[in-house]
């Protein structure tokens, strides 16, 4: 995975409508009936009992309209995606109570049903079969007339979805405590509370031939680049498959370039971070069921970008960033360290250290590059089976784990205890890491270059460093290095790579991803204190 | 697809190739040396002694497989007509690869040094696992070997005794001189300067410092301790000077950080203790007609740690004299000092690399004949300006 930096960008491909004209893949999904709609209500109904296979949870609901002429109806709905009480109270009760004019022929009907719901949000015509069954499947009610062949979809959107709750991947001392939940129309919500602009605009499309799910584009009008809008665009509409149910799914199709371990595609759980990052001139991808949201283009610097930063003052914010960048180097590099100093440059260790590693290393019967291996592996195993396992047995894994890593082991004659402290040492660097997709790609690395340093020392551990750095310097996302403003490097968004100046002093959003708006405040923004009064000054001299 | 195989194949051929560390090996392949010592056999061959580490009987490390009462270190000899070949061959003996680059004391034994240094030194500055950093010393009274088999009690390993004692002897008394094998080397090539090298003695019975009981004492049978520095010209040991003297050369090497001078007062011999904080000692080079002559300038301050005698501490007047009477007695040391080794015509002072960077065409033309005939006849001035800072957390003693 380290070695496709030699490899060309892979050519764009643009190709608008594939959806449609592609190869039919929407025979295995719905069956949609092809024909169009009946005037009898009884047909009509039966092809949608035949089309859902009669599934229990669409609810059909039959009754008679108008006082002087009865005209059979129906409504149409799924248990569980409306919002029960709303259907009857809003849609069925005023349907019931009006008077149907007998008179009405079948274009007239529709702007009548549309006044009489003026109680329910949106009400919409619909015509073909394929819209009535996303209508239905989106939560939407449907209402059919005897005698009409179409039919009206009204919104009733609701159901159960889970609260608003803390995010849970990351996590703020500061900052705010709500985080998106797998409602795509909460998500958005919570993102134009944060910006009130009629700019931040908002583009939905369905992804999924079977699925049909929710992908929203969200950016600021006159922010974000019109190029790289119009280039997301473009990879979502090319993607042609059938189902889409996480964010990862829509990553792994639209990314730049797959054979890295290093993400190319931010995600995040916070508002916050999507709204400050759309005020950079991001673009962030909202899918219908995660609350896991994409934001493109990504930087390599941004995964060690913890949200607090910001909120934090400029000195402390600094001070961590340089610590979260030792935390990754140390994840990566901590074990291979540990080998090619003990089998290839013992004298670069301290003479005492070296004659208590040799003290441990008497009992153990494995060459040092086997014992780090068998250490990591375990502790591999020890965070899978935690992450895994259910929560009442997690306590168990943390005692068996403690074992295995730790004084038993040691005792056992397995490992030497500066193994063990290397170990715990690049689990929790491992753990401390900020974003989650950076650590897991450095726990990849750091097994490569395990192996290069058991074989060529810290010669190796140079080597593998350096492909990785140019593999890193060759990727791209959406157009943008992956690596600036590092390289290229920009010296005025410097300022918030390694360093966190302080808020005042960004006066510019990052060049590259936006090349027009690029002013963010004006720069006299620093704090100061009063000017003295004229008695001060005259006091003080 | 094929620039990135090319790449990883190109890769994978420089790494092998170019690999300049395929030297892999386990640390419980290794045996760490962590001193050596050189002796003469009989018939004048090198005999070598190596101070193997045994890291599973070393304090601190002790985990299982360390036996306890297991000696912490083992010495191994052999004999070479080169130091390369006495390593080599010691490969008969021990189970494990020598390892040198944790070396940090080298124990060569009076008679080797009396002989001459010179072929001694190039092995380990030519070795790239050895540290021209290891300390040196001289064996004094006996053999190199012996010193290193003596076991010691605080620090396991006796390497490291003789290494830490080197270090804070020099810090807090004064009388021996921490060297390496780099100031020694230095001292062979220079010819404005010679090698000055402590001396390490016995105290007790060789024989039972070698075994166990003698760290299970607290009195133990054999002790290692400082004595003495051993005075070189060129690459042979000529002199031995203790004491005082010893100090002397410590004093004009501007090598003392803090040590304890003793001086009479009203009649009494030994009255007031005074110690040294902080000193600097300069060298200045006159020209005469061509003749050198150095003015040795040495500033000392400190405070009065000790008295003996009823002294009002808080009159200046008094402390005035005081400082005059340290400056004598500094002076005499020196003096001693310089007059020993203008006996031995040997200047370890380093006067001649003085004299070369005040006049280097002088020194072109005297460089030859510097410790033969220069060197002896110099004139040397000392001066020294002692100052009392403080006397301590009492001015007036108790003693009437």
């Amino acid at each position: 995975m380290l070695f496709q930096w030699g490899m060309g960008r892979q050519k764009k491909q643009i190709n608008d409508g594939v959806k449609q004209e592609g190869p039919d893949h929407s025979g295995e999904a719905a069956d949609v009936p092809q024909e169009p709609m009946s005037a009898e209500l009884a047909v009509n109904l039966d092809i949608i009992r035949q089309t859902t296979g009669q599934s229990s949870d669409v609810v059909i609901r039959r009754f008679s309209l108008g006082q002087e002429r009865q005209i059979k109806a129906a409504i149409v709905f799924v248990d569980g995606l409306v919002d029960e009480k709303h259907v009857y109270e809003f849609l069925l009760t005023p349907l019931l109570e009006a008077s149907f004019p007998l008179s009405l022929t079948e274009k007239e009907w529709f702007p009548w049903i549309e006044q009489k719901l003026a109680a329910v949000g949106g009400v919409k015509h619909v015509v073909d079969w394929e819209h009535l069954f996303l209508e239905l499947f989106s939560g939407e009610t449907i209402i059919l007339l005897d005698g009409v062949p179409s039919a009206v979809s009204a919104s009733t959107k609701g159901g159960q979805y889970r609260a608003i709750e803390e995010p849970q991947t990351q996590i703020a001392v500061r900052g705010p405590r709500e985080g998106f939940t797998e409602s795509l129309r909460a998500n958005t919500a919570m993102i134009r509370r944060r910006i009130k602009n009629p700019n931040l605009w908002l583009e939905t499309m369905q992804i999924g031939t079977v699925t049909q799910t929710d992908v929203a584009i969200m950016y600021i009008k006159g922010i974000a680049n019109d190029e790289v809008i119009e280039e997301v665009r473009a990879r979502l509409r090319r993607i042609d498959t059938d189902s889409v149910l996480e964010s990862g799914y829509i990553e792994q199709l639209i990314e730049d370039q797959t054979f890295t371990t290093f993400p190319t595609i931010y995600h995040t759980e916070r508002p916050d971070v999507v709204a400050a990052n759309l005020l950079e001139g991001r673009i962030a991808i909202l899918i219908q069921g995660t609350p896991f949201i994409l934001i493109v283009p990504a930087l390599f610097i941004q995964f060690f970008q913890a949200v607090e930063d910001y909120y934090a003052r400029f000195d402390i914010a600094t001070a961590l960033r340089f610590l979260r960048v030792l935390i990754f180097f140390l994840s990566l590099v901590a074990p291979s360290i540990y080998i090619a100093a003990t089998t290839f440059h013992q004298e670069m260790i301290p003479t005492q250290l070296v004659i208590a590693i040799a003290a441990q290393r008497e009992a153990v019967p494995f060459p040092a590059f086997v014992e780090a291996l068998i250490m990591e592996v375990t502790f591999e195993i020890l965070r899978e089976a935690g992450i895994r396992l259910p929560r009442a047995v997690g306590q168990a894994v943390s005692i068996v784990g403690a074992l295995v890593i730790g004084e038993v082991a040691i005792n056992a004659g397995f490992v030497s205890s500066a193994m063990v402290i290397v170990v715990s040492l690049t689990a929790i660097a491992s753990f401390a890491t900020p974003s989650f997709a950076i650590a897991i790609s450095a726990r990849l690395i750091r097994f490569g270059l395990m192996f290069l340093a058991a074989m060529f020392g810290f010669y190796g551990i140079i080597m593998g460093l350096l492909v990785m750095i140019l593999h890193l310097c060759s990727l791209r996302s959406f157009g943008m290095p992956y690596m600036s403003p590092l390289a290229p490097f920009i010296s005025t968004n410097v300022g918030d790579t390694l360093f966190r100046i302080p808020t005042w002093m960004y006066r510019e959003r990052p060049r590259l991803i936006n090349q027009k708006n690029i002013i963010r405040q004006s720069g006299d923004q620093k704090p100061q204190p009063p000017a003295p009064t004229r008695r001060e000054k005259e006091d003080g001299s | 697809m094929k620039r990135p195989i090319a790449m990883f194949v190109s890769f994978f051929v420089c790494a092998v190739l170019l690999a300049g560390c395929w030297s892999k090996k386990e640390l419980t392949d290794l045996a760490v040396v962590i001193a050596v010592g050189l002796d003469k056999t009989k018939d004048g061959r090198y005999l070598a002694s190596f101070q193997v580490v045994n890291p599973g009987n070393v304090a601190g490390a002790l985990q299982r497989g360390g036996g306890a009462g297991g000696v912490p270190v083992s010495i191994y000899t052999s004999t070479g007509d080169t130091l390369v070949e006495a390593s080599r061959k010691a490969s008969k003996k021990l189970s494990r690869i020598l390892y040198y680059a944790h070396t940090n004391l080298v124990v060569i034994s009076e008679e080797v040094a009396r002989q001459g240094l010179n072929g001694v030194f190039d092995a380990m500055e030519r070795s790239h696992q050895f540290r021209t950093t290891a300390r040196l010393v001289i064996a004094h009274g006996h053999s190199a070997k012996e010193v290193l088999s003596v076991l010691t009690p605080i620090d396991k390993i006796s390497a490291n005794q003789i290494i830490k004692t080197l270090e804070f002897s020099e810090m807090s008394w004064g009388q021996t001189i921490n060297t390496d094998v780099w100031w020694a080397i230095r001292g062979l090539t220079s010819s404005g300067r010679n090698t000055v090298v402590t001396g390490v003695v016995i105290e007790g019975n060789p024989q039972q410092g070698k075994r166990q009981t003698n760290v299970q004492s607290s009195v133990p049978d054999a002790r290692i301790s400082l004595d003495g520095l051993a005075l070189f010209k060129k690459d042979r040991l000529v002199r031995w000077v203790n004491g005082s003297t010893e100090r002397g050369v410590l004093w004009v090497l501007d090598r003392i950080k803090q040590t304890n001078i003793t001086i009479p007062w009203k009649g009494k011999k030994e009255a007031i203790a005074y110690r040294t904080m902080g000193v600097k000692t300069g060298l200045k080079v006159k020209l005469k007609n061509g003749q050198p002559s150095i003015l040795v300038h040495i500033q000392t301050e400190g405070d009065i740690s000790e008295t003996y005698v009823p002294i009002n501490l808080a009159d200046y007047r008094l402390l005035f004299q005081l400082e005059k009477a340290i400056g004598r007695d500094i002076e005499r040391e020196v003096k001693q000092a310089i007059e020993t080794a203008q006996h031995e015509k040997t200047d370890v002072f380093g006067f001649g690399e003085a004299v070369h960077r005040a006049d280097p065409l002088l020194w072109k033309r005297i460089k030859k004949e510097w410790d033969d005939r220069y060197f002896p006849h110099l004139r040397v001035t000392v001066k020294v300006d002692a100052s009392i800072r403080r006397t301590g957390l009492r001015n007036t003693p108790y003693i009437k």
